[in-house]
């Protein structure tokens, strides 16, 4: 089983799935709303701060700083649609 | 809920995730008849619209694009209350509409799931199927119709399709008994219950005194320290107690805030789509994809950007040109022929250089302002947007803003009104407040007149080096000014005024698409309409206040006895009619009697008041005149000074001829009856300085009034920016003088 790494750190093209978000609650279940919650599957696009990231089949940009971290689990899936 | 009888209006709700294609869904359903209002207390516009089917009127309020029904602002609030009835500036909703996006289910569904726990009659217009197709993903409408319950409605809203039997939908779908089981499981509900009996008794109600229903029961059980919290129960320790005992007790029944929620709504997504959609097994890379690979490049997209924006400058200033010039002639004709048709007196001087000037000066930016609302309008349906934003984050987050605060803020280098205008894209309300509020800091076109004329008129044509010229260096310095200025405010504000903790930065990138060209025009149309009815009465307003305070008093009998003036009558009584040099003895009496008129008015009078104020900044009473008289409109100081220094009020400052008389004029003037000279550098530049930073545009407080909803942020600007500038100006006069002895 792969270990659990900061999604910032994924490199282009990488695919994993959200493990745990940590951080505020609020922001949390902002994030989670949005789709980004555990099991989601994501894609990274554009690494960096922000970061564009694939989900789902739509693309979002995200900002991570010191208070939000997304921890991931690299795989090899191939990106699920709908 | 109301029953609708045959006549009455059925309300419909339209809502939806952004990006679904919401507004076009909007356009299709109501057509043009379509109108923007506000919701009192609040920043979010009111969108409504009217449609007929079937014999029977409906009203669509068209409601902003969310994600969730979780309320975390007044403004988001606003949706809630709409859907639960709860707001007077909208009837109780008997449908509603769900919008949303064929490719991107899942998510959308979060939403809807939250709207059936309403318990309204609801619709679901499953959107963009066209996109849906392309991108070979299969969704069996009928199946998630009978598992969702309620009539799914497959539509491409771009090209109308699937919008009547939408409408049939709508008429169809049976107004009484809407009842919808609810996700949560057995504890939590058994929570909901309790808290809201509780609640009931101690006679908690909305702010408007009805009492808690069960959807807001759940949203404060289950939005921790959110905005219903706050506002429900406010400092009350025993009420926060009790909920807080109770979301123990759902974490030990394994049903924790706010986790619970989003477990127990994907799980009902689950259940609804399954056996619906069908994807293929490998994911495609779109169109937008491959844009996207240079679009946001960390160097092609950035130049490329760059690019876009210079080309987006270059056509705003030089289509607007003739437009510009055109109004303003128009303006001007119409000013001389009120002049030659009318008695003199004051309602011709109202008429003339009140209403006509005052307005006409303002009026002749609209081409400006309508060109920077097309280019955004273009650039926000096309999704590029977004891309702007992204590109632009790490930059404007060193000045405590988001990506998205950059496009306002260098709209408002060209005209302020259109900048603030845009900032109602940027959700968080704190950075939009704050773009608002430094976005009159930027140097728009206004201030190029006057800069152009006093950098000619007083800053020497030196070269560097054969290429850096010293008054193109000044105007870059002035741009810098503005800038600076903008960057420090924001900074301050937000750790001031303004602080408080930013939510996440998350932006949904949309696919790209080609811009509707009837979307772009509405929006076009509608903004402009907006500012003319916003900024319109003030600025009319203000105008008049500002020529009655140059007119009156009207004292003839004093102006007359002036020696100055009896010289110059003698000397044209002197002259026969048809001498050559009466004209020009007659223009020059005329410029006198305007000059002395205007100084010995309230204004002028106000303007020798206060001059010990504007002294330190090196400006004598004529100057403090003319600057007052300009708060309204920056771009009248040109002709205020033209006036008060006898030149007459028709200052040609683009041409070379006028600009040279304009300098000769003012190099002239000197203090008082002493001989010390009125102009120098220092002068100009504290006076460029002062318009550099001062709030000095009736039309943009308009404006920011408008988009806050309140006196208080308009007052707030003026107040900061005049202290700022007055400041500024002393600086610069005194370091320059400093400099200089």
């Amino acid at each position: 089983m792969e270990e659990l790494i900061p999604m910032n750190l994924l490199r282009a093209g990488q695919s994993a799935e959200v493990s745990q978000i940590q951080g505020p609650i609020e922001h949390v279940h902002r994030l989670e709303e949005f789709g980004l919650c555990r099991g989601a599957m994501i894609q990274m696009f554009r690494p960096g701060n922000p970061c564009i990231v694939r989900m789902a089949g739509n693309k979002f940009c995200l900002r991570s700083d010191d208070l939000l971290q997304i921890l991931v689990r690299r795989n090899g899936h191939a990106l699920e649609r709908g | 809920m109301s029953t609708p009888t045959q006549t009455s209006t059925i309300t419909v709700a339209l809502t939806g995730n952004p990006n679904t294609g919401k507004s076009t869904l909007f356009s299709d359903l109501v057509g043009v008849h379509q109108q923007v209002g506000n919701y009192p207390g609040v920043t979010v516009e009111k969108k409504t619209g009217r449609m007929e089917y079937g014999g029977r009127r409906y009203r669509v309020v068209d409601l902003p694009g969310i994600y969730s029904l979780a309320p975390r602002s007044p403004d988001e609030m606003v949706t809630v209350d709409v859907l639960l009835g709860h707001t007077p500036a909208v009837d109780p909703i008997d449908v509603v509409v769900c919008i949303a996006d064929a490719c991107n289910l899942k998510r959308n569904l979060y939403l809807v799931s939250q709207v059936l726990e309403l318990g309204l009659p609801t619709v679901l217009a499953l959107n963009m199927i066209d996109v849906a197709d392309d991108e070979g993903i299969a969704i069996d409408v009928d199946r998630l119709a009978s598992q969702l319950g309620i009539p799914v409605v497959a539509t491409q809203a771009n090209r109308g399709r699937g919008v009547d039997r939408l409408k049939e939908a709508l008429s169809a779908v049976a107004p009484a008994a809407f009842e919808t089981e609810t996700p949560f499981p057995g504890p939590f509900e058994h929570e909901v219950v309790r808290l809201q009996s509780l609640l009931a008794e101690r006679g908690i109600g909305t702010s408007r005194g009805q009492p808690i229903s069960r959807f807001l029961v759940r949203r404060l059980l289950l939005d921790v320290n959110g905005y219903l919290q706050k506002t429900l129960l406010g400092d009350d320790a025993e009420l926060l107690e009790t909920l807080r005992e109770a979301r123990d007790r759902l974490a030990v029944a394994e049903c924790g805030v706010p986790g619970v929620e989003i477990r127990v709504r994907y799980a009902w997504i689950g259940r609804v789509l399954d056996g619906v959609v069908q994807t293929p097994a490998e994911y495609r890379t779109t169109l937008t994809d491959r844009v996207d690979r240079v679009l946001t490049h960390r160097f092609w997209g950035l130049a490329l950007f760059a690019l876009v924006m210079v080309v987006v400058f270059q056509a705003v200033f030089s289509w607007a040109e003739p437009l510009m010039g055109a109004i303003d002639g128009a303006f001007q004709s119409l000013g001389a022929w009120i002049e030659a048709t009318m008695a003199e007196g004051a309602l011709r001087s109202l008429l003339v250089d009140g209403v006509v000037g005052g307005v006409g000066g303002v009026l002749v930016f609209l081409p400006q302002i309508l060109i920077l609302f097309l280019f955004i309008g273009v650039l926000e349906d096309c999704g590029y947007m977004a891309r702007a934003a992204y590109l632009m984050d790490r930059a404007m987050v060193r000045v405590g803003l988001s990506g998205k605060s950059f496009i306002p803020l260098l709209a408002s280098c060209a005209c302020a009104v259109p900048g603030i205008m845009a900032a109602r894209v940027i959700e968080n309300e704190r950075d939009r407040l704050t773009t608002i509020l430094v976005a009159p800091l930027m140097t728009c076109s206004a201030r190029l007149p006057v800069y152009a004329l006093l950098i000619a008129a007083f800053i020497p044509a030196r070269t560097y080096f054969g290429v850096f010229g010293l008054q193109g260096l000044t105007l870059i310095a002035l741009y810098a000014v503005g800038m600076l200025a903008a960057v420090t405010a924001a900074l301050v504000l937000k750790r001031t005024l303004l602080r408080g903790q930013a939510p996440p930065f998350v932006m949904e990138l949309p696919r790209y698409k080609w811009p509707s060209p009837r979307i772009v025009v509405m929006r076009v149309f509608e903004r402009a309409s907006v500012f003319l009815r916003t900024a319109g009465t003030i600025i009319l307003a203000v105008s008049i206040l500002v020529w009655a305070a140059l007119y009156y008093p009207r004292d003839t009998q004093s102006v007359e006895a002036l020696p100055e003036i009896q010289r110059l009558r003698a000397e044209l009584a002197s002259l026969p009619a048809d001498d050559p040099r009466y004209e020009q003895a007659e223009a020059e009496l005329d410029r006198e009697l305007s000059g002395a008129y205007q100084r010995q008015s309230f204004l002028g009078r106000a303007g020798r008041w206060v001059e010990p104020v504007f002294r330190p900044l090196g400006w004598d009473w004529r100057i403090s005149c003319a600057v007052i008289a300009s708060f309204p409109a920056r771009e009248v100081v040109v002709a205020t000074l033209g006036v008060i220094f006898d030149l007459g009020e028709g200052v040609d400052a683009e041409s070379e001829e006028g600009a040279s008389r304009f300098r000769a004029t003012l190099e002239r003037a000197t203090w008082g009856e002493t001989d010390r000279k009125l102009f120098n550098v220092p002068v100009a530049l504290s006076l460029m300085v002062f318009f550099a930073l001062c709030a000095q545009c009736a039309a943009t407080l308009a404006v920011i009034r408008r988009e806050t909803n309140s006196w208080r942020w308009p007052a707030f600007t003026f107040a900061y920016m005049t202290t700022l500038a007055y400041l500024a100006a002393l600086a610069t006069y005194q370091t320059g003088m400093w400099i200089r002895g």
